[in-house]
């Protein structure tokens, strides 16, 4: 069964087709990648997955349930987190604490069992910050720890927004663009990263990327948007060779 | 290291509760006890106002209105029903969980200055008909002839009394912050002021944890009232009005939105510098506004944030000087 099942799903904005009649699925274990030229839709499709839009038509359902009206903090808590096209962490806070609210979601504490049960409490806490501290580990930036979050270097914040999603404890991860204004020794960085945490986290990666040489080479399955509508879909030298494909990123030649 | 660390702090805080247990001794008559003790509801106010603005980032500009809501639950049921504190605390408190939950309503889909202003109306119309529904509030001329507390029998008659009474529940709401905002539900308080789009993506509820800001907020701003209530025995609706909001928002500012104590700071410069400023007749409130423009125009994050950027200085400027190792073996 498919982990991810996005099945004739459409999205449309006043009289605009964002995305129309789009199918695609994401098999356990899977690195997909969802490409095609600017405004194709791409990051239209991630906000639907995520359930920050809802469907004009069609249906989502993720390790076996629809999707339909889940709030999106829901969505989190069944298994998918992702990463923004521009980075959105909370500034303010430190690294560490970036990390932790990834946690939210998986653990309990409230209003009044933080006076009433302290002990359970602080244990829970002092339990996710050591876990916070070890994905920063992992990541190794467990230097910048209690650094804010918004002075970190690019590449760290980058990085960072990925330990936030590992934090939720997702089966899915989306990532959308993560490469965007890496230069190209980062990039191989970031490739050997994804592939480390899908090994390592038992994770499906779905990512939405400009950069062919990354989405080349990490990618088993690819699907092109464009116009909201799927144009291809295939492995990465199936992709390479479709017609349409090329025509979308190079316009149509004269026949050679 | 971290026993010294530890001892030092305590040393650190015990040195602050002195101070704060031997004030009223020291100082010269009632007069001034009397501003501390107004200085003891402000800290309640602007910590309120803290938690919801400086920490979950909505920007309220009403918190009068929730002040107005413990003081007038408070004489309302003094008056038609003639019990004490130990019976409004409660109630106002209950009160004030629905009013939060008003507000929060409506607040949840707006943002910045539109916020801002439902805000303001919101308190502009808890004002109104205080002022306007005589028959049940007793309108302008306000309620009279509220109880002062009593603790098991014992009756806080002098102005000290309250002072350690006010200054002990104040210091319970601080430390209630500080556990709140160092725990789950803070981080989540602070991920929606930075990004509650992302927060929501991130797992967190925001609807619930924005209707949790508020009520939490209107719930340190209605004790402050009831303990005002109690305090003076007099509540009329002048004293809830928009200006009053402008002065608990400006104490949760000047104090440094978002810190654990700046609620303290702020309280304080709030009410007494209005008071020390008295000798200059009716220029003290333009003195008094320019002063505030000052600092918020040359420390726009706050005094706390301020002060400790100086201690960090002085740390950091004289390496050779009482070195830090020193303070710590001294702790």
């Amino acid at each position: 069964m498919a982990l991810l099942k996005l099945d004739h799903i459409s999205k449309t904005f006043g009289g605009l087709n964002a995305v129309s009649d789009f199918s695609m699925e994401i098999q356990q274990g899977q690195v997909c990648a969802l490409i095609g030229p600017n405004g194709a839709g791409k990051t239209t499709v991630f906000n639907m997955i995520t359930g920050v839009y809802q469907l004009s038509g069609g249906s989502i359902s993720f390790d076996g349930k629809d999707l339909k009206g889940v709030a999106p903090h829901d969505i989190v808590k069944l298994g998918i987190a992702r990463t923004y096209q521009n980075i959105r962490l909370f500034k303010k806070a430190t690294a560490l604490e970036n990390v932790m609210t990834g946690f939210h979601c998986r653990t309990k504490a409230n209003m009044f069992s933080i006076v009433f049960q302290r002990k359970k409490t602080l244990e829970e806490d002092a339990r996710i910050r050591a876990e916070s501290e070890r994905i920063l580990d992992y990541l190794g930036m467990l230097d910048k720890k209690d650094e804010q979050a918004g002075s970190l270097p690019y590449g760290h914040q980058r990085l960072l927004e990925i330990a936030r999603a590992l934090a939720t404890q997702p089966k899915l991860l989306l990532l959308d663009e993560p490469a965007a204004g890496m230069n190209s020794d980062e990039k191989k960085e970031l490739i050997a990263i994804i592939q480390k945490i899908r090994k390592d986290f038992d994770l499906t990666v779905l990512l939405v990327e400009h950069d062919m040489e990354l989405v080349m080479n990490i990618s088993e399955f690819i699907t092109v948007l464009n116009y909201g509508a799927r144009i291809a879909h295939g492995t990465p030298s199936e992709v390479q060779k479709n017609e349409l494909v090329i025509e979308a990123y190079l316009g149509k030649g004269k026949g050679k | 290291m971290k026993t010294n660390m530890k001892s030092g702090a305590l040393l650190k805080w015990a040195v602050v509760a002195a101070v704060v247990i031997l004030l009223p001794l020291v100082l010269p008559n009632s007069y001034f006890i009397r501003v501390l003790d107004l200085v003891g509801v402000y800290i309640l106010l602007s910590t309120g106002s803290n938690i919801l603005t400086g920490f979950a980032g909505q920007l309220s500009m009403g918190q009068a209105a929730f002040y107005g809501v413990g003081a007038y639950t408070t004489g309302l049921i003094g008056m038609y029903l003639g019990w004490g504190f130990w019976q409004t605390l409660p109630c106002a408190i209950l009160v004030a969980c629905i009013f939060g939950l008003v507000l929060a309503i409506p607040a949840l889909r707006l943002k910045g200055g539109y916020l801002t202003l439902l805000t303001i109306g919101f308190g502009e119309i808890f004002r109104l008909v205080m002022n306007n529904w005589v028959s049940f509030t007793r309108g302008p001329s306000g309620i009279t002839g509220i109880k002062t507390v009593s603790i098991l029998g014992f009756e806080l008659a002098t102005k000290t009394q309250w002072y350690y009474f006010i200054f002990a529940i104040a210091t319970l709401g601080l430390i209630y912050q500080r556990i709140l905002m160092q725990s789950r539900v803070g981080r989540a308080f602070i991920a929606i002021r930075e990004d509650d789009q992302a927060a929501e993506l991130t797992g967190i509820d925001i609807t619930r944890y924005k209707i949790m800001a508020f009520i939490t907020s209107a719930v340190y701003s209605a004790v402050a009232g009831v303990l005002y209530a109690h305090l003076t025995g007099y509540i009329s609706p002048d004293s809830f009005t928009a200006n009053e909001s402008n002065f608990i928002l400006w104490a949760a500012i000047i104090g440094g939105l978002g810190t654990y104590l700046g609620p303290v700071v702020g309280g304080f410069v709030m009410v007494v510098f209005p008071e020390a400023l008295r000798a200059l007749g009716s220029l003290r409130l333009v003195i008094f506004g320019v002063i505030l423009m000052l600092v918020i125009i040359y420390y726009p994050k706050g005094m706390v944030p301020f002060f400790q950027q100086v201690c960090a200085r002085i740390r950091t400027g004289f390496p050779n000087g009482p070195s830090k190792q020193e303070q710590k073996g001294g702790d």
